[in-house]
């Protein structure tokens, strides 16, 4: 059958296929350039640290802008420490929390709740950062460490990770400070993930007589396996890069020792605060951009990592 | 008995076999909405029972009244009696897990465990009894080998169940559930989301597995209520309007609106 043709305009103004044919790929390609200049810019500030310091820049514990010797070992301590202690805390709470939310609490209660949750969840963390310093740091300085103090001091093991001066700032602050920060986050994610197990599959087990925890741990924990370990790299990555919050309450003192309650710092804090007094060409800044450096590639080692668990379990 | 309760048909030949399940009086809520309108009805022990009607009709509602699945949500009541082994299963004071092992549950689509397919079948088993590895390995293969499935998996046990084909998938589900030895079986749709062949196979399963179960099905396919079931129970809007042999109903159904359902007037 014969149709009349479409009558169309052979010149014309403007070409959108073409127009956002090259948009896409500009976006693609910024994405790319962003990410390679990020570590080419990092690297090459990194330069003058690397090949001063060498090998003492990994395995000597210094930081002293008088002497201009600097290492990478307090900061990066401090900062898997204080992530580690953030993510220990706040992954059982964010599990429980999710869990509830999405399989026990009524519809109205997990709306209002979960509402809480991601609006705790999109707080800036300076305010985490100032909370901690006007709650946490003291009830540690007044409550728990003169507690620990007293009663701890001559356990072995323990006694060094638990005690020290009672200042209220240090690792285990940060790591509180961290873990009220990462877990409405995860809990956020966590909630998606398990909201997406199928009603279904729930009820066969119920339908077995299985009761809530067995339908926990053997349908709803292994079918979200992939999805749960998303949400604690997510978690991790804030922990690990998060700035503010931690230079608040860390006490921010360049050393290595065992008390998880005496003044530390982390990469970010520390960049964070010489960055601004470093002079441009000198080797106090290079050490900053070689942290930097270190922090981004620990990061990517993380995500990197997280990926090959998830893949792993398909 | 409520025999003249006006909403309630009379029982067709339920005299004729003891009741499995025994309805009574049943209301159901879906909070403030009405779904379930005083169900009198009887399922007769290990004969099949189809429950045909439109979308929305009630019909899946009650199934998930047998075996207290709407316990898992707020909100859900209802009212009445269900008699089982001479008790009432909507007492508050029921076990719901030994109630689901003797009452057990098939999807409308096939729902494997993210586990193997040993482990599908051992999962509703462990839950109840403690079997050693030989008697456990040998309830797997007798539960496999009633539902057909034996010869197809006996190689890869071991292998995710979520390999399987969709219609081996759901042969699986009703092994799974015969495996925790119920007495009552719950079909929702069992064959909705499954290939023609598949669906022969568990209408076939269906035949052989009544000579020990009684079974309750839900379907949307009359060709299939009409082949399997032994009584059919017609509802519409939450009521149930006719109860009888698969012969009367789809030969001579008593009511009207029987009728112009099942000769496809509307639903």
């Amino acid at each position: 059958m014969s149709m009349a043709p479409v009558p169309r305009s052979s010149k014309r103004q403007f070409d959108f296929d073409i127009f956002f044919h090259w948009l896409f790929w500009g976006g693609a390609f910024v994405v790319l350039l962003t990410l390679g200049g990020l570590i080419v810019l990092m690297a090459t500030g990194g330069w003058q640290a690397f090949t001063t310091f060498g090998l003492s820049f990994f395995d000597r514990v210094v930081w002293n802008p008088v002497k201009d010797h600097y290492s990478v070992v307090a900061p990066l301590l401090g900062t898997i420490v204080s992530a580690s202690i953030a993510l220990i805390l706040a992954v059982p709470l964010a599990f429980g929390t999710a869990f509830w939310l999405t399989n026990i609490a009524s519809a109205r209660v997990s709306a209002v709740v979960g509402t809480a949750v991601q609006l705790l969840a999109a707080v800036p963390s300076i305010i985490f950062g100032m909370w901690g310093v006007f709650t946490i740091v003291p009830f540690i300085a007044r409550v728990l460490q003169p507690f620990f103090n007293h009663h701890l001091r001559h356990v072995p093991l323990v006694g060094s990770l638990l005690t020290g001066p009672p200042v209220g700032t240090g690792l285990m602050t940060s790591g509180i400070v961290l873990a009220v920060m990462i877990a409405p986050f995860m809990t956020a994610v966590m909630c998606d993930v398990f909201g997406s197990v199928p009603a279904m599959l729930c009820e066969s087990a119920y339908g077995l007589g299985a009761t809530r925890w067995e339908v926990m741990r053997k349908i709803i924990v292994p079918w979200s396996r992939n999805g749960m370990v998303g949400a604690i790299v997510l978690g991790m990555g804030r922990a690990l890069g998060e700035t503010m919050a931690v230079t608040f309450v860390i006490g921010n003192v360049t050393v290595v020792g065992w008390s998880l309650f005496a003044p530390r710092s982390t990469v970010a804090s520390l960049i964070a605060l010489q960055f601004p007094e470093s002079p441009a060409g000198s080797i106090r800044l290079s050490s900053l951009m070689a942290l930097g450096f270190i922090l981004m590639l620990f990061s990517c080692a993380s995500l990197v990592l997280a990926r090959f668990l998830r893949g792993g379990r398909k | 008995m409520n025999v003249g309760l006006t909403t309630s048909p009379e029982n067709g030949s339920s005299a004729d076999a003891e009741a499995a399940l025994s309805v009574r009086d049943l209301n159901f809520y879906y909070g403030n909405h009405h779904a379930l309108h005083d169900i009198m009805l009887d399922y007769p022990a290990r004969q099949v029972t189809a429950m045909i009607g439109p979308s929305g009709c009630g019909k899946s509602t009650l199934l998930r009244v047998f075996n207290r699945m709407y316990d898992l949500y707020p909100g859900q009541r209802a009212t009445g009696e269900v008699i089982f082994d001479g008790m009432n299963i909507l007492e508050r004071t029921v076990s719901l897990d030994i109630l689901r092992a003797r009452i057990g549950m098939v999807f409308q689509k096939p729902t494997p465990f993210p586990m193997s397919i040993y482990d599908n079948i051992a999962f509703g088993v462990r839950l109840h009894e403690r079997l050693s590895k030989s008697d456990m390995d040998e309830r797997v293969q007798d539960v496999l080998t009633r539902v057909a499935l034996w010869n197809e998996v006996r190689d890869r046990l071991r292998a995710p169940a979520s390999g399987l084909s969709g219609g081996q998938q759901q042969r699986l589900c009703i092994a799974r559930s015969i495996a925790t030895r119920p007495e009552v079986l719950l079909l929702d749709e069992p064959t909705s989301a499954l290939d023609p062949i598949s669906t022969a196979r568990i209408e076939e399963l269906l035949d052989e597995l009544k000579e020990e179960f009684t079974i309750a099905i839900v379907t949307h396919n009359m060709q299939q209520a009409a082949r399997c079931a032994d009584r059919v129970a017609f509802f519409y809007m939450g009521r149930l309007i006719e109860v009888d042999t698969a012969d009367r109903i789809f030969t001579n159904p008593r009511q009207k609106q029987t009728q112009d359902y099942i000769t496809g007037r509307f639903g």
